[in-house]
């Protein structure tokens, strides 16, 4: 029979399952390319400020712009596909 | 692997290397009429980058042309001698002119080359997004 209390406590066995363990090292990967994106976008504004100024040529802006275009679309695939893979998990019959 | 983001900067290093000699040349013909002026030459090299040969190419310093400044005959100039003559300026509009014209054509393959470059990437990652 379940209660309550029952489900209490296969919750807490569960939750302890689960627990979130010391980052791998692919883990650490990840954030270090999460890093590398975000200095490349920082990048991009600051060579969009200077090309307004006048400080960055135009060449120098559209090569960042292609650069970061790239990366861009490089990290919306590979999100795309762990968001396709954690939906497949989820639809998993138990 | 080859970084596929490095062609964009090679290419990118060809359309700067080539808007300035095209700059130059722009130079050159605006100063076509300027008594004294010498011609100004740009030459390319591969540029060092880290103490290596990166593979971009850079414009060199500039350079004047050395050639003998034509003597004009033209009494009423200010800057004539007691003979009626000045020095010109030893710009051929014929060279600047193909000169220009070679710069745009390279710029245009370099263009290509990035075009290229951008799209070869997007078909990679559309493998991934399938």
């Amino acid at each position: 029979m379940f209660t309550s209390l029952n489900a209490a406590n296969a919750y807490n066995a569960a939750r302890n399952a689960v627990a979130p363990g010391e980052p791998t090292a692919a883990v650490q990967k990840i954030s270090t390319a999460a890093e590398d994106f975000a200095q490349q976008m920082a990048q991009v504004d600051a060579a969009s400020t200077g090309a307004m100024t006048g400080k960055v040529e135009t060449h120098q802006l559209v090569q960042t712009i292609a650069e970061a275009e790239l990366a861009m679309e490089t990290v919306v695939a590979i999100r795309d596909k762990v968001v396709e893979a954690y939906q497949e998990i989820l639809r998993m019959p138990i | 692997m080859t970084d596929p983001v490095s062609p964009l900067r090679l290419s990118a290093s060809g359309m700067r290397a080539q808007s300035q000699r095209l700059r130059h040349t722009a130079e050159n013909i605006a100063n076509t009429d300027t008594p004294g002026y010498r011609r100004k030459l740009v030459t390319f090299e591969e540029a060092i980058r880290f103490g290596r040969p990166s593979g971009e190419v850079e414009a060199s310093r500039v350079r004047l042309d050395r050639r003998e400044l034509p003597r004009i005959y033209d009494p009423s100039h200010p800057m004539a001698d007691a003979e009626g003559y000045y020095l010109g300026s030893n710009v051929d509009l014929v060279i600047e002119i193909a000169d220009s014209r070679e710069a745009g054509r390279s710029y245009e393959a370099n263009l290509k080359m990035f075009e290229q470059t951008r799209q070869m990437g997007a078909s990679l990652l559309e493998l991934l997004r399938r």
